[in-house]
């Protein structure tokens, strides 16, 4: 195995397995905002798939270490490609334009790729630490799931940083999506201008989906 | 002016019949032994078409090969500008074609002044090429079914020429270089680049080895080696404005010259018909288009002299379009010389067009007419981009500008037929040589000549010459490589002390409007004696009031052109002396005086020679030595294209 | 046509590698717009050595565009504001009068100034050892019509081959990659029937050099493709990727 650990730890390699992390934790979002939109459907429907998640302890458990991992090889992965990347370039211009003609809709955000990231860490963390762990100041004390969702989210603190966290991952997402697709060789001219909009659609639907339960909550 | 040797030069040519000549010689030829061979230290100096394609040979065979270039990267060599094509008698299109008619058609275009045996071999060797090409994973053009595509070029009857869009030179130069870069990996070549060749060094009249300047450092280092391959191009920018690259030049042609090889025919220049105008004082350089353009575009100049009138101004039969109406038959196609002369005459007889004057428009409004503007486009698209480019001019709207240019020369150092001085051990090949091309050039015949010297002609006759040598017999402990370092580190000096007042760009462009004036399309006995004079003014201007900054223990670009420029200033005097002694018009040597109404007037009782100069020392007239010219395939007859 | 530009050149000067560099001002009048950018440089030296000060040391050569030795970033874009355009063939009718003008070398750890604006870029030939050819030795060949090259193929090959090795995509690429470079030679060859057979070797080998040399990772940023003056495209860096995840999984190690 050592051709392969050889081959994933170089420059291209690494955007391999962060494409392929992405994309797994893509889909991770799709079922999480899947399950979240169940809040609009009853409170009953959302209690009783809390519930059942709950229940298959095991499932979870090799679920949470499994996503644990994505994380952490995205977040690794992403911190060592962007120390290799300043150590490319050690004396920077002293002025810089960009040459791209018409940029393309998800170009320029390809630089915000960090910032977004760490934003959505924090917004990640916070959200662990608001409903994983029950780390925050609210009385979680015999709350049904529906009912500790509509506490935590009608906060006001909890308000502007979900939402500040759902923009930065529609915007993280919005160039990670079909940038993805161009690290694993599949962004072919055929096919590249339906993926890159599929990747806006997709980071669009992500971000407003998440987004949309603060907005809920407050007119609760 | 010059002495005449009676001395014949040896050009080891072989005899038998002419098709069966190099494979006869091939036979003759003594082998390496395959175990010696790594013993045995190959300096090639230049990495265009001929030197990297011999390098990556060499080292297949197992040769230890030092390889020099003066640019950042092997691969910039200038070859890699070359735009239309490249020849082969393949005979693919089925139109005829074929080794003998290739070779015919290169001796009759070279005018006669080129070894028959030579050329025959270039054409001989000229399909190999293309299938060494074309293996290397060159992308020449193909037809829809995967089949190699040929076109017409040059005004050819057959359809001969291979190519890779208007990027010919560059495509075959990346696939001889990556040969090479693969024999770099392999540890048979070494590169050496930015490192130029001050000189060479002769022991007991064997060319030993070479003494390079680094061109970041400014250090000096000798290197030896059992043989000498010079593979440094040509010598256009004598003239200043030429189409050659800023860096091409004569040193290390020159420096060869000067210990002892024989330089031949330099008088032989190309002048390309079909180059973007000068737009003013500052111009650097003189950029070439395709001569394909003139398959569809018809050149003129107004019939009123100094017309102010914009061409679209102009009506129909106001218009002279002199080459249809100084030669019916072939019209816009007439060779390169022809062209170039004719429309020189008309701008300095004051029919210029364009804010220099110096300028005959090529216009494409018929063939827009008839064929459609996409038509035209798709021929010619990226030429006409290019051309809006540098003159921000539209030439689907309004004619081109053109103006001849100094393209390529056909003159250099004297080789033999195996391509070998004659200094023993310093091989000269591709333009740097003056084997193949006779007085005039075939459009898509100088990256054949390139590859056929380096690919398929080099391993066998240097191989010859080493089996005859013992390797490594001579080291850089030798005291002639410290006494030929001390002249090249003496001259560099000699250089930056005379600290003077005038640039080294300034005295270049003068000395490019000399040769250009004087010595360029059309020469006169009266001219080039003047000439003589007011180069070697030049020159003694230039080593009193030159002025180089900086120093030369550093990258120092401005003493590299001084070097340069100080080759070229006693070239220049070799390359008119050369056009005075020729008393005729042949290819691209034209002298006024021997014409019969606008047509060159060949000599062949008198001329039919090689001129191969000897050096006699600066300011001191070089020995001529001839070398007769047989043509036993190809009779001679005068060109005609009335 | 007889228009010409007064500028202010803000130049960055560099003794040698080792040196401290900084950017000089220098004033120029009377430019004509029909110069090439190069021939400013050239009038710029020439008043510099009439002064007695030292020329900017800048490399080129072809003046037409296809050797790729020339290449300046110019108020922070690689051969200046055109694009498929290179350093020697930008004009000056591209700027305005008063303009200034910063010149900048390409800025890479894997391209070390030599002096002022030259930079070295032997990293490129040394990624091109590793593998950017056909292992054919000469006299080896089979006929050139034996082995059939769709005209599509070669069209697309023809359209990475182009590539210059000026360096643009690295200078213009925030993390100094060499992706777009490498790219252009793995898939001139993938294409190609004559590479096939080294298809994988030469890719694996052709990255592995590439990070020894230290290039940046590519990001998907494209601006690369926006400043090749060859009009390389980014659909060359999605092929080379292909190619090394085929490369990585089906071939035998290397």
């Amino acid at each position: 195995m050592n051709w392969l650990v050889r081959a994933l730890s170089s420059s291209v390699g690494k955007k391999f397995v962060m494409a392929i992390t992405g994309l797994l934790l893509c889909g991770f979002l799709v079922v999480h905002l899947a399950g979240n939109f169940l809040l609009y459907v009853s409170p009953e429907a959302y209690n009783e798939y809390a519930h059942k998640l709950h229940s298959q302890e095991q499932l979870l458990m090799v679920a949470e270490v499994g996503l644990f991992a994505l994380f952490i090889f995205h977040i690794y992965l992403a911190f060592s490609l962007t120390r290799d990347n300043q150590q490319a370039r050690n004396v920077s211009y002293a002025r810089r334009e960009t040459k791209i003609e018409v940029p393309g809709p998800t170009r320029r955000i390809s630089n915000w790729m960090m910032a977004t990231g760490f934003v959505v860490l924090g917004f990640l963390i916070l959200h662990l630490a608001d409903f994983k762990f029950e780390a925050r100041s609210f009385d979680y004390e015999g709350k049904e799931p529906f009912d500790k969702a509509v506490m935590i989210l009608k906060n006001p603190v909890t308000m502007g940083l979900y939402l500040a966290g759902s923009i930065a991952l529609w915007v993280h997402l919005t160039h990670g999506f079909s940038s993805a697709f161009q690290s694993l060789g599949l962004l072919h001219p055929k096919i590249k201008c339906t993926i890159e909009w599929i990747g806006i659609i997709f980071a669009g639907a992500i971000g407003i989906g998440f987004g949309s339960f603060v907005v809920w909550a407050m007119i609760q | 002016m010059s002495t005449v040797s009676t001395t014949t030069l040896n050009s080891r040519v072989p005899s038998g019949p002419m098709d069966q000549r190099w494979e006869n010689r091939k036979q003759e030829l003594k082998l390496v032994n395959p175990a010696n061979k790594r013993k045995y230290n190959i300096i090639i100096v230049g990495t265009g078409l001929a030197g990297a394609s011999a390098a990556s040979s060499l080292a297949e065979l197992g040769y230890n090969v030092k390889s020099f270039c003066l640019q950042d990267s092997p691969r910039r060599a200038h070859s890699i500008a070359a735009q239309g094509g490249i020849n082969a008698a393949k005979n693919y299109p089925n139109d005829g074609d074929s080794v003998w008619r290739l070779f015919y058609d290169t001796v009759k275009g070279g005018d006669f002044r080129a070894r028959e045996s030579n050329v025959y071999r270039l054409a001989y060797l000229s399909n190999l090429i293309i299938d060494q090409c074309a293996a290397q994973g060159v992308p020449f053009a193909r037809e829809y079914g995967g089949t190699l595509a040929n076109r017409s070029f040059g005004g050819a009857q057959v359809s001969r020429t291979f190519y890779a869009r208007g990027q010919t030179g560059q495509q075959l130069l990346l696939g001889a270089y990556s040969s090479m870069m693969r024999q770099v990996e392999a540890g048979r070549v070494k590169l050496f680049p930015r490192k130029e060749m001050m000189d060479l060094v002769v022991v007991d009249g064997v060319a030993r080895g070479i003494v390079t300047r680094d061109l970041v450092t400014g250090k000096y280092e000798s290197f030896a080696a059992d043989a000498v391959l010079l593979c440094t191009g040509g010598y256009g920018n004598v003239y200043y404005l030429s189409t050659n690259a800023k860096n091409c030049n004569v040193t290390a042609a020159w420096r060869c010259y000067k210990r002892g090889a024989y330089f031949a025919n330099p008088c032989f220049t190309q002048i390309h018909p079909t180059c973007i105008p000068t737009s003013g004082h500052y111009q650097s350089k003189l950029t070439l288009m395709s001569e394909s353009l003139r398959n569809d575009g018809r050149v003129w100049v107004p019939k009123q002299q100094n017309d102010p009138r914009s061409p679209d101004q102009i009506p129909h039969e106001e218009r002279d379009y002199f080459l249809e109406r100084r030669y019916p038959a072939f019209g816009n196609l007439v060779p390169r010389d022809v062209a170039s002369r004719a429309a020189k005459e008309r701008c300095d007889a004051g029919f210029g067009v364009g804010t220099t004057k110096m300028a005959v428009y090529l216009d494409f409004q018929d063939a827009i007419g008839r064929l459609g503007e996409e038509t035209v486009r798709a021929r010619y698209g990226n030429l006409f981009d290019m051309y809006q480019k540098i003159t921000d001019d539209n030439p689907y709207k309004v004619p081109m500008r053109i103006y001849p240019a100094v393209h390529y020369t056909m003159g250099g150092l004297w080789v033999d037929y195996h391509l070998q001085s004659t200094v023993p051990g310093l091989f000269v090949l591709g333009e740097a040589n003056f084997s193949d091309h006779g007085a005039n050039r075939l459009g898509a015949s100088a990256l054949m000549q390139g590859l056929a010297d380096g690919y398929f002609i080099i391993p066998y006759t240097v191989g010859d010459h080493l089996a005859s040598t013992s390797p490594g017999k001579i080291t850089t402990e030798h005291p002639a490589f410290a006494a030929t370092m001390a002249d090249a580190v003496g001259r560099a000096e000699q250089i930056m002390a005379v600290n003077g007042s005038r640039s080294v760009d300034s005295i270049h462009r003068e000395l490019g409007s000399l040769m250009w004036e004087n010595v360029g399309m059309s020469r006169t006995a009266e001219g080039l004696t003047a000439t003589i004079d007011q180069i070697r003014r030049l020159r003694h201007e230039f080593w009193k009031n030159v002025k180089v900054m900086g120093s030369g223990e550093e990258f120092n670009q401005n003493l590299e052109h001084a070097g340069r420029l100080a080759d070229f200033l006693e070239f220049a005097e070799l390359l008119t002396n050369d056009a005075l002694n020729r008393n005729e018009s042949c290819g691209g040597h034209f002298r006024a005086e021997y014409q019969a109404e606008n047509e060159a007037l060949r000599d062949d009782e008198n001329y039919c020679y090689a001129a191969a100069w000897e050096f006699n020392g600066v300011d001191q007239a070089p020995q001529l030595h001839k070398e007769p010219l047989t043509f036993e395939e190809v009779h001679l007859t005068t060109r005609s294209y009335k | 046509m007889s228009e010409s530009l007064d500028l202010t050149l803000k130049v960055w000067r560099q003794a040698s590698h080792d040196a401290q560099g900084a950017f000089r001002t220098y004033q120029l009048s009377g430019i004509s717009i029909d110069m090439s950018f190069l021939e400013m440089l050239d009038v710029l030296n020439e008043h510099l050595i009439n002064r007695g000060e030292e020329p900017v040391a800048f490399d080129h050569d072809c003046r037409e565009g296809i050797c790729g030795t020339c290449g300046v970033v110019i108020n922070g874009q690689p051969h200046g504001p055109d694009t498929k355009t290179t350093t020697c063939q930008l004009h000056m009718r591209r700027f305005k009068n008063g303009d200034t003008i910063v010149i900048e070398p390409w800025r890479a750890s894997s391209f070390p100034v030599v002096k002022d604006l030259v930079v070295d870029r032997s990293a490129f030939d040394r990624i091109m050892q590793a593998g950017g050819y056909v292992s054919v030795n000469t006299g080896n060949a089979p006929d050139a019509n034996a082995v059939l090259v769709p005209g599509r193929d070669q069209e697309k090959a023809m359209d990475a081959a182009a590539c210059i090795g000026c360096g643009a995509c690295v200078a213009a690429c925030k993390n100094a990659s060499a992706m777009l470079f490498v790219s252009a030679k793995v898939s001139q060859l993938a294409i190609l029937p004559q590479g096939k057979p080294e298809r994988a070797e030469r890719v694996l080998k052709m990255v592995a050099r590439m990070d020894e040399e230290n290039f940046g990772s590519c990001t998907n940023t494209y601006e690369c493709e926006a400043a090749c003056p060859a009009a390389i495209s980014v659909t060359n860096i999605a092929r080379l990727n292909r190619e090394y995840f085929k490369a990585m999984l089906v071939s035998d190690p290397v």
